[in-house]
């Protein structure tokens, strides 16, 4: 009995000094089915009750416009404004209770402000982007248009200023669809109360700025960049003539080629890839985006300018239908 | 990170809807201040009201106050950001001085910062500025025109130097310490 007395600690400092080592994260085991049992609850309930922030206690409509129109630091005509928020859904609703308790109150909603906001964002974002980047081609600035006045981008805007709580809608949480017009209408009521240069300065802030961290290049798709760049420098007058310039690793799974682009005996660009055709791709690419004054290292995009833009006629290169 | 943090909300450091390139958007939109008329659990929470309320409204205009006094319960501030986060306070026996600083940290952050699981300290949306690599990225130019092979640049520099290249570079630097002998001054 002594002895395996004895033996006892060395036993314990073997098992010690040998621990089984994990990589895994320590997610302890109750973790699990609390989350389950959690979940099991709120379906046992009935799913999360969201209850709409305009029916608490501490509610006021007219502060909180007032207050969304000096967080924002604009002027807007108080009605507009609430006009603005008002959404058809709301209308209908309202208008059918009145039916049943038989009265009349009419209510405007913000489909026509919506009309003329969109008009607007449209009309500036495409003047704003065709001087700010004054060689990217139609099709570019189409696409970025496309892209800053799609709903998404539009419903994101809306909800980090705030409209969700303040919306007049028949659904709570509200949509993208009627976040983004919503959007489109405050433009809309803008426009009407502070004119259209302080209605332009609100977009640039707050829509044309989600450009930042953006490429431009990824909104024009470019099928055949070889021909369009040899049909663009055509144009000119000049010839354009790929070289190989490097290769490793040929017939291996890790080839690498890499194509440089001369003009005059000039480089271009350059570009690489796993066979010579995707390298002498990705220089015309690369010769494209110097073109268009997109190139990798170019300047951040002018979100400061002041007014509404007018676009220089200038000579824009077309592409030809490849 | 430890497990009690799994279940909170986790993110990354960024502003809202680039906030400050267009226009700075102060994110607190609502707070409401919750409080009790004669318990003295609230005593700091009226001070606050009645001498810095209204200063605190007239300064930012933007955010939405409101002010809901309960009969016998605890003091409580809830404040609302534009990204929809709720932060919920008990301010339960703090001084008017404490309850200032709080709604400071509140009118200046964001969000729930506090709940918030950071998954990195740091954030870019282009991690590489350089574009891949490439086995052309940092070739040396004068390959374009050397003849290969050619031991000048097949020479393997990778290897650790050999016990006889050490031993000989002792010698030498012995003989040399021997000859700068008459050099050295003597102490």
């Amino acid at each position: 009995m002594a002895l395996i007395r004895r033996c006892v600690p060395l036993f314990a400092k073997v098992v010690r000094i040998h621990p089984v080592t994990t990589q895994a994260q320590k997610i302890h085991r109750w973790v699990a089915p609390t989350l389950m049992e959690l979940k099991r609850r709120e379906k046992k309930v009935g799913g999360k009750k969201i209850n709409p922030r305009n029916t608490f206690l501490e509610w006021n409509l007219e502060a909180e416009l007032y207050a969304f129109a000096q967080r924002l630091n604009e002027d807007f005509d108080s009605d507009l404004l609430l006009q603005a928020f008002t959404d058809r859904s709301y209308v209908i609703k309202e208008e059918m209770k009145q039916k049943e308790l038989e009265f009349d109150i009419k209510m405007k909603d913000n489909r026509e402000l919506v009309e003329i906001g969109d008009q607007f964002i449209n009309a500036y974002i495409q003047n704003y982007l065709e001087v700010v980047l004054p060689k990217f081609p139609m099709e570019g600035v189409k696409g970025v248009r496309k892209f800053l006045t799609s709903e998404a981008i539009l419903a994101n805007v809306s909800l980090h200023l705030g409209t969700k709580d303040i919306i007049l809608a028949a659904e709570y949480p509200v949509d993208n669809f009627i976040l983004a017009n919503t959007f489109k209408a405050i433009v809309g009521a803008l426009l009407d109360s502070s004119g259209e240069e302080r209605a332009a300065h609100f977009v640039r802030d707050f829509v044309i700025t989600q450009l930042q961290g953006q490429d431009v290049n990824e909104y024009l798709p470019i099928e055949d960049p070889w021909s369009m760049l040899t049909s663009i420098v055509k144009k000119d007058g000049t010839t354009i003539e790929p070289r190989l310039i490097g290769e490793t690793g040929r017939n291996t799974l890790l080839a690498c080629y890499r194509v440089g682009l001369y003009v005059d005996k000039k480089m271009v660009s350059s570009g690489f890839g796993e066979s010579v055709a995707i390298a002498k791709e990705m220089a015309a690419r690369e010769a494209l985006k110097k073109i268009f004054g997109t190139e990798d290292t170019m300047k951040p995009i002018n979100f400061k300018l002041d007014g509404i833009p007018k676009p220089t006629s200038q000579t824009r290169y077309q592409i030809t239908a490849s | 990170m430890s497990a009690k943090h799994m279940f909170l909300k986790p993110g990354f450091v960024r502003a809202p809807l680039q906030n400050g390139i267009g226009r700075y958007v102060c994110q607190l939109q609502r707070i409401v201040l919750k409080f009790c008329k004669s318990n003295g659990a609230s005593r700091g929470m009226r001070d606050f009201i009645e001498q810095d309320l209204v200063d605190f409204a007239k300064v930012n205009p933007g955010v939405v106050v409101y002010l809901k006094p309960r009969r016998h319960r605890g003091p409580v501030v809830v404040a609302e950001y534009l990204n929809g986060d709720r932060v919920w306070m008990s301010v339960h026996n703090k001084t008017h001085a404490e309850i200032t600083k709080w709604i400071e940290v509140l009118r200046t952050q964001q969000g729930n910062n506090a709940s918030t699981r950071l998954r990195k300290y740091q954030y870019t949306d282009h991690p590489s500025i350089q574009g891949p690599w490439t086995p052309f990225t940092h070739k040396l130019p004068e390959l374009n025109t050397a003849e290969l092979p050619n031991p000048a640049f097949g020479a393997n520099n990778r290897l650790p130097m050999s016990a006889t290249e050490q031993l000989r570079l002792m010698f030498e630097a012995q003989k040399l310490g021997e000859k700068s002998d008459d050099l050295k001054t003597a102490e």
